[in-house]
């Protein structure tokens, strides 16, 4: 028994080893529907695998700095990949933005006093608002810059309830644990009928909402995550992205990163 | 010492002192009980009040966001009616703190009590002690030292509680405890930051647990 259970580990082992070319991409959680099925359709047409882990992007390029085995970084905002590549754990020359977005505010369905738009946040009906961590999860950096040109930053400061990702800002308001929330279209959308869109937030009002993707440096399968990469960016992934609602990266990002 | 770190610092020390309490209130009846009769469903009872030892936090966690969320099996009612939810609230960590804290005073003080010399009570009786002043004057005395280590313990393990209050306090600016601020901190990437917040829990754990072992090795004398 005992020498069975050592072979059928041993067996785990060698064939784990031997699916070596297997991709570890870090995706910023925003991402993570539209990024799982395009990747089993890539798998599908080159036989090749991607795994991922899913996080905000901070704590993802934490974890990248620290020296986790990562091949291919693709985080909400350009800070993170910045900040990588300016510590040298990226490459840079590697960058290209692989899709866009847009910030909504959203409350849950059954709200009933639901505010309708960023400055009727500070009105007293109003107790909590989810947005992400702001110095760690993207969604939550435009979050508070919308708050802040929408003139309210200071007064619903208290208010703030901070997710360690956008997905659980959207799950607490889902859950109607909070008034409102600033989260994605994208995710939005995935949430469906369980929450309402009040307003998307004008463009001017926050940073381009762009994805960055980038080589690990210290990767040893460079190739392998620089074909799917290009699989991203290729028609078939950009169609993939738009499904899901993701807007194309705008022209300017896309020359810049060339 | 910034100003946030202090805020912290009191915050944490308050939720762990009170969740304390909370679970002093539970474990003392109960262990006072438990250690003198038996009953039906005892084991059930005693199970319940030690799983927490083993269970995941993330479990304690789960089961209180399904129990009392705005969309829990009870809170959906104190949402709809109170517009009441225990999450973002310090009750709920408070609530996090005094379950698995819960074990760590229950198992030692249930101890203590079994271990009281029955004669003495017999004496108090027989002296006209009525059964209230039986406990204060007789009983928990003689259960004191158990008692002490196990609030010790429990209060340490209220202080250090995480997973259950990351899911429940969640995180909110000034309204973090100092393992949630830790966490915090490293997910920013900002080690250096966290660096007080650790000193300070690895200060107070440590000061905690010297004094248990030295009123568990004074037991032994």
């Amino acid at each position: 028994m005992m020498k069975r259970a050592i072979s059928f580990l041993l067996a785990c082992l060698i064939t784990s080893a031997a699916c070596a070319e297997t991709i570890t991409v870090a995706v910023a959680i925003s991402l993570k529907d539209a990024l799982s099925k395009l990747a089993a359709q890539y798998q599908a047409a080159t036989g090749e695998r991607v795994e991922f882990t899913f996080g905000s992007s901070g704590q993802l390029a934490t974890q990248i700095a620290n020296g986790a085995p990562i091949d291919l970084f693709i985080s909400a905002a350009s800070k993170q990949v910045d900040d990588l590549a300016k510590a040298g754990v990226i490459d840079d020359k590697t960058r290209r933005v692989i899709a866009g977005n847009a910030l909504v505010l959203i409350v849950p369905p059954d709200s009933k006093s639901p505010s309708e738009s960023v400055k009727a946040l500070v009105r007293g009906e109003v107790t909590r608002i989810a947005v992400g961590e702001p110095r760690s999860v993207p969604a939550g950096q435009y979050a508070v810059q919308a708050l802040k040109a929408a003139g309210v930053a200071d007064a619903v400061k208290e208010k703030l309830v901070l997710g360690t990702n956008v997905r659980q800002v959207l799950d607490y308001v889902q859950r109607g644990e909070v008034s409102a929330g600033l989260v994605y279209a994208t995710d939005a959308r995935i949430a469906g009928e369980k929450v309402r869109v009040v307003c998307t937030i004008e463009e001017k009002d926050h940073e381009p909402i762009i994805y960055p993707a980038a080589l690990v440096k210290a990767s040893k399968r460079q190739a392998a995550a620089t074909r799917f990469l290009d699989f991203l960016v290729s028609e078939k992934g950009q169609a993939g992205l738009k499904e899901f609602g993701f807007t194309p990266p705008p022209v300017q990002s896309n020359q810049q990163a060339k | 010492m910034s100003s946030e770190l202090w805020q912290t610092i009191c915050l944490s020390l308050g939720i762990a002192f009170i969740a304390t309490l909370t679970a002093l209130a539970i474990a003392l009846p109960l262990a006072h009980f438990n250690a003198r009769s038996r009953y039906w469903g005892k084991s059930v009872i005693e199970g319940l009040l030690v799983v927490p030892m083993v269970l995941p936090p993330t479990v304690v966690g789960y089961l209180i966001i399904v129990a009392l969320g705005a969309r829990g099996w009870v809170g959906q009612y104190l949402h709809k009616w109170f517009d009441y939810s225990i999450l973002f609230r310090p009750e709920g960590a408070v609530i996090a703190g005094a379950i698995v804290a819960l074990p760590l005073l229950y198992l030692p003080t249930r101890a203590a009590f079994a271990a009281v010399d029955r004669d003495m009570e017999d004496m108090a009786r027989v002296l006209g002690a009525n059964r209230l002043q039986l406990f204060w004057h007789v009983t928990l005395p003689m259960a004191m030292r158990g008692l002490t280590s196990g609030l010790m313990l429990a209060f340490a393990r209220a202080l250090g509680e995480f997973g259950a209050t990351v899911m429940v306090f969640g995180i909110r600016e000034n309204h973090m405890t100092l393992p949630v601020s830790i966490y915090v901190d490293y997910e920013q990437g900002d080690m250096q930051q966290a660096a007080p917040a650790v000193g300070i829990l690895c200060v107070l754990s440590l000061t905690i647990t010297l004094l248990y072992n030295r009123s568990a090795l004074s037991r032994q004398e």
